[in-house]
Order: C-alpha cells, then sequence, then structure tokens
C-alpha cells in the first residue's frame, strides 16, 4: 500500500467534517447523535491511520482505539435513551423545542 | 492497493454524507451502517483486523439497531417528519464552521511534510497479543471499562425506564 | 512767656471753647424730664464758660494787628492714619475766630437767658436746651475749626441743630414742612460746598487752612500757588474752589435764590430765630467766606469776586422789597435778616473783608435784639404774631419797646449807631468797585429803614387792636404785659452794643480799630463824603416816610387795610406773596423733582430695574431648564437609561445564548474549536 499518510488524513478529515455538519445542522436529535457518531469513528480512524503509519509496533494506539470504540457504544447507548426519555416529555425530538435549560 | 483505498473511501464518504443528509430517519440509519461498513473495510486495510472485527460486532451490531429501536420508539403519531423542515435553526452556522475546519485542515494536511510519508512495516498483531495486552498491561483501562459499560447500561434503563413506572 | 507763645498755648485750649455746651448737651439729653430748672442751669453755665474763655481768647487777640500782619496761633492734630495718608483737624486762633467766637458765645449767652423766659411754660423745655446747647457746641466748633473737614462737620452738625429746632413744635404741619425745607435747600448748597473742599484737597492735597510750616503749607497757604493751576470755566483752580465753596455759603446764608427756607424757619420759638437764624447759623456762610477769604481775592481777573458781589446785592434788594409788605412781626425780621445777610455779602464780593465782618458782628448784636424784643411781644401779647392785631404796646412794655427802637435805628443805619458805621463801610467799598450796586444797595437801606419803621408804628403805636376779634371775645382777652425780667435784661445788655459797638469801625479816634484788628493788609476803601451823606439821607428818608404813611393815621382796627396795599395795590399783593418765587419753585423744580422721581420709578425701577432683574431671574430659569433637560433629563437619566437599556437588550440579546438549546451551545463549541484552529495552525 502506498497511500500517503496524508491522503487517509484528510479522509478522517472530511468525515468528521460531514459529522459535525449534521450535529450542528440538523433539527432531529436522532440525527445529532448520528452526526456524533460519525464524528466518533473519523476520529478513531484518525488515530489507526497513525498507528499504521508510525507506531505499527507498539499496540498502544490499539489498545486506545478499541477503548474508545467501547465507550463510544456506551455512550451512543445512554444519549438514545435519553432521547426516548425527552422524547416522553417533548412529545417530539426536535431540538428547537427542548428549551428547558433556558435562562 | 490503492483502488482499494478509493473504492471504500468512496463508500464511507457516501455512507457518511446521506446519513447527515436523508430526510427519511431510517435511510440515514442505513446509510450510517454503510459508513460502519467502510470504516471497518478500512481498518481491515490497515491491517487492524480484530479492530474492524469489533467495528462490525459493535457499531452495526449494536448501535445501528440501536438507533433503529430509537427511531422506531419516537416516531410522531401523526406520521413521517420526512416532509417537515429538516434543518434546525441557524443552520448555517454549523454548515459554515464544518467547511471551515474542512479547509482549515485539508490546508494544513496539503502543507505538512509530515503527511507524505509513507507505511512502514512490521509484524501485524494478533488477537493473541491484544487478549494478552488487555490482561496485562492494560488490565486497569479494560476494568475501567467494564464499570463504564455496566454504569451505561444501568443509566441507560433507568432513564428510559422511569417512565413505565410512574404510569403505573 | 511772649505774646506769641501765650497765643499758641490758646490756641491749644480752643477746643475747650465748644466743649462745654457739648457736655452739658450730652447730659440734657440723659436727663429725664420735665427737668427744668437743672436743664437751663446747665445750659446757662456751659455757655457761660465758653463764653469767658472765648472772651479770654479774643483779648489775647488783640495786640495782634501791630506788626500790620495778622497773627495766627494754630494747633493741627491727627485724627486717624490710614496707610500714609491721615485726616487731620485744627483749631486755629487769629483775629477772625477770636470775634466771631466771642460774639456767638456772648450773644448766645444772653439768648439762652431769655429763653429760659420764652419757653417757660412748655413742655418741651429739656429737649430745647439740649438741642440749643448742641447748637452752641457745633458753631463754635465751625467757628474755632482751622481745618476744612472739622469745618464741614460742624457746618452740618449746625444745619442738624437748626432742623431741629425749626420743627421743634414738629406737631405743627407747617413746621414739619419748615424743618424739612430748610434741610433740603441748605443741602443743595452743601453739594457745592463739598465739591469745593473735593478739589481744594485734590489740587493742595491737604484739607488744613493753615500749617506754619513751609514743607506741607496750608490750603490757604498756597493760594497763590493755586492761581496758577487750572480750574473750571476758564478760572484758575483758586477762583474755582471759591465759586464751590461760596455755593454752600448761598444755602447756609439764604441768598438768592437758596432764600427760600429762612422766612419758613420763623416757625421755630423766637430764640431760635434769634440765635440760629439771625446772629450765629445764617453768619456761618459769611463767615466761612471770610475764612476762604485768600481764595477769592487771589486771581485778579477772575468773574467771582463780583458773581458774590451781585448776588449779595440782588438779594439785599430782593429781600427788603418782601420785608416791606409782611404781616407777621418774625416774617419782617426774617426778610431783614436776609437783606443783611446779603449786604455782607456784597461786602466780600466787593472786596472789603474788614466790612463784611463788621457788619456780621454788629448786625448779630442788632438783630438778636430785635428778635428777642420781637419774642418779648409775643409772649406779652399771649402768643400773637399778627402785627395788625398789635399796636400801642409801647404802652404796655416800656423796656422792650426802648429796646426795640434802639434796634430798629442801627438796622436802619441811624447815624451813630452801630448798624450806621458797618453800612456805611460796605456801601464805601460797593462804591468803589460797582455804582450800580451800590446805587441798589442805597435803595435797599432805604427800604431798611422803611419797613422798619413802618413795624415800629404798627406795633408800639396807636391803639391795642388786639382786643378787636370777631368772636367779640374782647374783653376776656388779657391786656399786653411786660416780660419777666429774664427776658428784658438780655435786650437791655444787646441794645448798650446795638448803640456803641459801632464805635470801633469808625475811622475816627485814630484810626479804624477793626480794621487794623481783623485785616491790617488789606487796603482801606477811599472815603467818600458823597456815599456817606447819601446814605444817611436815605435812611433819614426812609424814617420819614414810614412816619408819614404809618405814624400819622395809625390803624384802628385789626382788618383795616394797610396804607401801602391800597397805594401799591397788586404789586403791594406781589410783595406779600414773596414774589410768587415759592410757587415757581413749585411749579419747575419741584415739579421737575417730582416728575424725574416718578419717571424713575415707573420707567427705570419698574421696567429696566425690575425688568432687568425679571431678566435675570428668567435667563437663571432658563439655564437651570437648559441644565435640567440637557444635563439632567438628557445626559444623566437619559444616559442612565439608555445604559439600563443597553444593560437590558444586552442581557436580552445575551440571555438569548442561553436558550436552552443544546445544539446552539455546540455550535457555538464548534466555532471556538474552528477559531483555536486557526489560530494554532497559523502562528
Amino acid at each position: 500500500m502506498n497511500i500517503p499518510l496524508s491522503d487517509y488524513l484528510m479522509l478522517s478529515a472530511f468525515l468528521f467534517a460531514i459529522g459535525l455538519c449534521g450535529a450542528l445542522s440538523r433539527k432531529n436529535a436522532i440525527i445529532v447523535l448520528i452526526g456524533i457518531e460519525i464524528m466518533f469513528n473519523a476520529a478513531i480512524l484518525n488515530l489507526i491511520v497513525f498507528w499504521h503509519y508510525k507506531y505499527f509496533a507498539v499496540p498502544t494506539a490499539y489498545m486506545f482505539a478499541i477503548f474508545a470504540i467501547a465507550i463510544a457504544a456506551a455512550e451512543s447507548a445512554v444519549g438514545l435513551a435519553l432521547v426516548i426519555a425527552v422524547y416522553r416529555y417533548y412529545k417530539s425530538v426536535d431540538v428547537d423545542e427542548m428549551t428547558s435549560l433556558k435562562g | 492497493m490503492e483502488a482499494t483505498f478509493w473504492i471504500l473511501s468512496i463508500i464511507t464518504v457516501l455512507g457518511a454524507l446521506f446519513a447527515v443528509t436523508l430526510r427519511n430517519l431510517v435511510h440515514c440509519v442505513l446509510s450510517l451502517i454503510l459508513f460502519f461498513l467502510g470504516i471497518a473495510g478500512h481498518y481491515f486495510l490497515l491491517r487492524a483486523d480484530f479492530l474492524g472485527a469489533v467495528q462490525i460486532l459493535i457499531y452495526i451490531g449494536a448501535v445501528a439497531v440501536l438507533m433503529l429501536f430509537a427511531i422506531m420508539l419516537t416516531r410522531h403519531v401523526t406520521g413521517d417528519e420526512g416532509a417537515r423542515e429538516v434543518l434546525g435553526g441557524k443552520w448555517w452556522t454549523g454548515m459554515g464552521t464544518a467547511i471551515i475546519i474542512a479547509g482549515l485542515l485539508w490546508a494544513v494536511i496539503r502543507k505538512d511534510q509530515l503527511a507524505n510519508v509513507l507505511p512502514t512495516g512490521g509484524v501485524q498483531t494478533s488477537v493473541v497479543a491484544i487478549g494478552k495486552a488487555l490482561v496485562a498491561d492494560w488490565v486497569v483501562p479494560f476494568e475501567a471499562m467494564a464499570v463504564l459499560l455496566t454504569a451505561a447500561l444501568i443509566g441507560a434503563v433507568v432513564i428510559a425506564l422511569e417512565e413505565i413506572i410512574r404510569r403505573r | 512767656m511772649d505774646h506769641s507763645e501765650y497765643l499758641q498755648q490758646l490756641a491749644w485750649q480752643q477746643w475747650l471753647i465748644p466743649f462745654f455746651p457739648l457736655v452739658a448737651a450730652a447730659i440734657q439729653s440723659l436727663l429725664k424730664r420735665p427737668a427744668r430748672k437743672p436743664s437751663a442751669a446747665l445750659t446757662i453755665v456751659a455757655m457761660g464758660l465758653s463764653c469767658i474763655l472765648a472772651l479770654r481768647a479774643f483779648f489775647a487777640t488783640l495786640g495782634s494787628g501791630e506788626h500790620h500782619e495778622v497773627e495766627r496761633a494754630i494747633f493741627n492734630f491727627t485724627w486717624f492714619k490710614f496707610g500714609t495718608t491721615s485726616l487731620e483737624l485744627g483749631f486755629i486762633l487769629d483775629p477772625l475766630t477770636a470775634g466771631m467766637a466771642a460774639m456767638v458765645a456772648f450773644v448766645g449767652f444772653w439768648i439762652f437767658v431769655n429763653a429760659t423766659g420764652y419757653m417757660a411754660d412748655d413742655e418741651n423745655f429739656t429737649r430745647f436746651f439740649c438741642f440749643l446747647s448742641l447748637f452752641a457746641a457745633s458753631m463754635l466748633g465751625l467757628v474755632i475749626s482751622n481745618n476744612l473737614l472739622l469745618l464741614f462737620m460742624c457746618w452740618e452738625l449746625v444745619g442738624l441743630c437748626s432742623y431741629l429746632l425749626i420743627g421743634f413744635w414738629y406737631f405743627k404741619p407747617s413746621a414739619a414742612a419748615a424743618m424739612k425745607k430748610a434741610f433740603i435747600t441748605t443741602r443743595i448748597g452743601d453739594v457745592g460746598f463739598l465739591l469745593g473742599i473735593v478739589m481744594l484737597y485734590w489740587k493742595t492735597g491737604t484739607l488744613n487752612l493753615y500749617t506754619h510750616d513751609a514743607l506741607h503749607p496750608g490750603a490757604l497757604e498756597q493760594a497763590s500757588a493755586l492761581v496758577l493751576r487750572n480750574g473750571w470755566w476758564g478760572l484758575s483752580a483758586a477762583s474755582t474752589i471759591a465759586f464751590l465753596v461760596f455755593i454752600g455759603a448761598m444755602g447756609k446764608s439764604a441768598q438768592f435764590p437758596l432764600h427760600v427756607w429762612l422766612p419758613d424757619a420763623m416757625e421755630g420759638p423766637t430764640p431760635v430765630s434769634a440765635l440760629i437764624h439771625a446772629a450765629t447759623m445764617v453768619a456761618a456762610g459769611v463767615f466761612m467766606v471770610g475764612r476762604m477769604y485768600p481764595l477769592f481775592i487771589a486771581e485778579p481777573g477772575s468773574w467771582v469776586p463780583d458773581f458774590v458781589m451781585w448776588i449779595g446785592c440782588i438779594t439785599a434788594v430782593f429781600s427788603a422789597t418782601i420785608a416791606v409788605a409782611q404781616f407777621d412781626i418774625k416774617r419782617v425780621l426774617a426778610y431783614s435778616t436776609c437783606s443783611q445777610l446779603g449786604y455782607m455779602v456784597m461786602a466780600l464780593g466787593a472786596g472789603s473783608l474788614v466790612a463784611g465782618q463788621f457788619h456780621l458782628l454788629t448786625h448779630a448784636f442788632f438783630k438778636a435784639l430785635l428778635f428777642l424784643g420781637s419774642g418779648c411781644v409775643i409772649i406779652g401779647t399771649h402768643h400773637e404774631q399778627d402785627m395788625r392785631k398789635m399796636g400801642g404796646l409801647r404802652k404796655y412794655m416800656p423796656i422792650t419797646f426802648v429796646c426795640y427802637v434802639i434796634g430798629m435805628l442801627a438796622l436802619s443805619g441811624f447815624p451813630l449807631t452801630a448798624g450806621f458805621f458797618s453800612k456805611d463801610e460796605i456801601l464805601l467799598a460797593t462804591f468803589h468797585r460797582n455804582k450800580w450796586a451800590w446805587g441798589l444797595g442805597t435803595f435797599a437801606a432805604f427800604l431798611t429803614a422803611f419797613y422798619m419803621t413802618r413795624q415800629i408804628f404798627m406795633v408800639f403805636f396807636g391803639q391795642w387792636r388786639g382786643g378787636d376779634d370777631d368772636h367779640g371775645h374782647g374783653h376776656e382777652h388779657h391786656e399786653p404785659h411786660e416780660v419777666p425780667w429774664n427776658m428784658w435784661l438780655p435786650i437791655a445788655v444787646l441794645s448798650v452794643f446795638a448803640l456803641f459797638m459801632g464805635w470801633l469801625g469808625t475811622p475816627w479816634f485814630g484810626g479804624n480799630l477793626f480794621h487794623h484788628y481783623l485785616a491790617p493788609e488789606e487796603v482801606a476803601s477811599e472815603h467818600s463824603d458823597m456815599v456817606l451823606w447819601l446814605s444817611v439821607g436815605v435812611g433819614l428818608l426812609g424814617i420819614i416816610l414810614g412816619w408819614l404813611i404809618y405814624g400819622r393815621k395809625t390803624m384802628v382796627h385789626a382788618t383795616d387795610e394797610d396804607p401801602l396795599a391800597t397805594a401799591l395795590g397788586g404789586l403791594f399783593t406781589f410783595l406779600n406773596r414773596k414774589w410768587y418765587i415759592d410757587e415757581l419753585y413749585e411749579a419747575t423744580v419741584f415739579r421737575f423733582t417730582a416728575t424725574c422721581a416718578m419717571f424713575f420709578r415707573l420707567v427705570v425701577d419698574k421696567l429696566v430695574v425690575d425688568g432687568c432683574l425679571h431678566l435675570i431671574a428668567k435667563v437663571a430659569r432658563g439655564i437651570s431648564q437648559i441644565f435640567r433637560w440637557v444635563g439632567d433629563e438628557f445626559f444623566i437619566n437619559g444616559g442612565f437609561d439608555a445604559g439600563c437599556e443597553g444593560v437590558e437588550l444586552g442581557g436580552e440579546e445575551l440571555s438569548k445564548l442561553q436558550d436552552g438549546r443544546v445544539q446552539n451551545y455546540f455550535r457555538v463549541l464548534s466555532l471556538g474549536a474552528a477559531v483555536l484552529l486557526l489560530i494554532y495552525f497559523f502562528t
């Protein structure tokens, strides 16, 4: 594989940007979580890419990535549970309507 | 090999793109699954096999399914929300920020000398080695992770559960 | 000690002369009323002491004329200092002062004695004597003063006392009006006097008249220097000052046109009229001109002496014509005083200080005599003053009659009386100066003799008309009676002087003694027989004419027409009404002043002053409004409000950040991260 590092990095940057876009722009709370997932994955990909290109011998980054995935999964679970709970109260998943933190 | 990269990249990017832009939520999640697949593929390409497998298992197997469940549980009674407005208020802030970041990173990466490094060879890490590392060097994070997952589990159940108890 | 040292010592003691009456006045002002005996005693004793001191000073100066130069002893002292300049006062002892002081004290003494009788049944006895003492003190102070400041202060004090004494019976409206008139009219003259004093101080740097110090000469010692400096109206400084000072004399000595107060001053008690308005205060003007005489004669070609002479001449004739047609016994004497003062002033203007002063001294005696005599008549006829209601009094009041006749003869210039010599001197001096003035003066002498004769016949001869009353209370009216001794003694004493004082001024007996005494440096007027015989002639002519009209056929009833009135008709009324001068003043000066006052009240006061005040108030209010508006409302309130509003709005806007929308928070977060990246990558 003779793909330069920069290509991979640009890929992960691009994915990150897409995820961010979605998280910031969409009205639906679930889409926001989807966007966050995308960002997560982009970051972990970035990590692995660096591991692959520089630190192949040491598994530190590998471990890191494993844990990160675990955490991301836990986080998405809790987030979705929250969305469900919030849905019960507001009767919608529109982020614009969730203003009880106001003031 | 480059072709693989590019195909996988395309799949990934398209997946991500559709995941955030489609109207129908289910379609979004399906697109997300595609995205996860792409990422897994990348992991395989980067010779992080175990991670690729984990990715598929967890993300596609658990997270995406969970999202589907959540979508199903949070549907409006009145119908598909696809007809309504997709974007939130001041959406352009977000779009702008993302574009800025993308641009920045692109500009930097392009310039950076470090970025033109080619991959080095090496011994691939085996699953056995990972397992060993988990319980030897990385035992503390491993246990902590276990606690975290337990907490997340309980927490999620509690959050989602309360309503039912109250109803009764 | 030698003579000049003795004089010097006396000069230092001059202040004692006015001191005693002043103390008497002070004590009397504190006495409880009524306190007749103590009050009278105090005044007369004080005046007696002053008289003794004045006579002592007088005798001390008698030998002074021997060296053909007047001997003057002065005593100047500093009153108070401020900075480098100081105000000085001073006393002087020279023949002019000594003679005047002796006369004032002596005549005053006898008048005070008479007054104890005149005011015997008046309630305000003590107040009267208190004022009289104060007057005596101020007059004597005026006379001994070597300093214009002291002179002016005493001048004003004398005016004040005159005011108080004229209006002694202030509850009478005519008296109240008269006191004001006197004060205000003399005030007009005082303006000129003050201007003169100021100018003198300005030009000479001192108010002392004589200092006998070559380095800091007195004002009069600088007279020749003042001739060289310029004054106003083309005159030298000396003449200008003399003119201004003379205006003061015109007011005080009742010269035309400021004479109007003197007849009205007869509202006061008769001793007051005798003392103040015959002998002393009105003479103060003449005395003051005499004091300042070096300034009058300093410039040879100035018109000021001529002006003085003509004023005197006009006054003399003018008042004499009015006196002819008066019916009040005191009015006749008042106009006579005015006329005689005119003579004195005329003499001074004609260049003879000696003649003027001499007449002043003799006039004091016989006019005081006449006034006191009229006072006796008034008391004797139970406060009757109208001559038409008198008559035949020589039977009832013989002593008064004799003394009065002596006085009348002296006034008329009957040969060998005092008045004859003094009046003759004046006419002689005037003759050499200006023939027209002399002619008028002689005519006035004729009138003087005439009206005095008229008065004598109306009052003392014929039958007593006082009993005729329309009410028919004739028999109940008491007949006139002679006055007690404390009233006729003074007039007897004075009549002696009226008869024999003239010998001091005669050219016989080895030269004019008075001339030598007073002003030996003055050139004596050339004797003229024509003048002498003419003045004798007109005097006798007046007496004869008076007898013809009033003596042969006296008035029978009080309501009888005056023979002269029938003869002259409208002219008589004109003269009786004082040439309508008072009415003229009323119509012009008073109306003008009243209009000015009204103008000032309405226009200046109301419009200008009030207007300015209101304007200022409005402006102040406007400014405060502006401040309120701009400063307070706009800036402070508005600023504050705007600030608060800004904070509110800001808060509103900023609180939008905390809208509870998590996605927004996330957006901000990402923006921040982007900025950080920017900074990180590009710096």
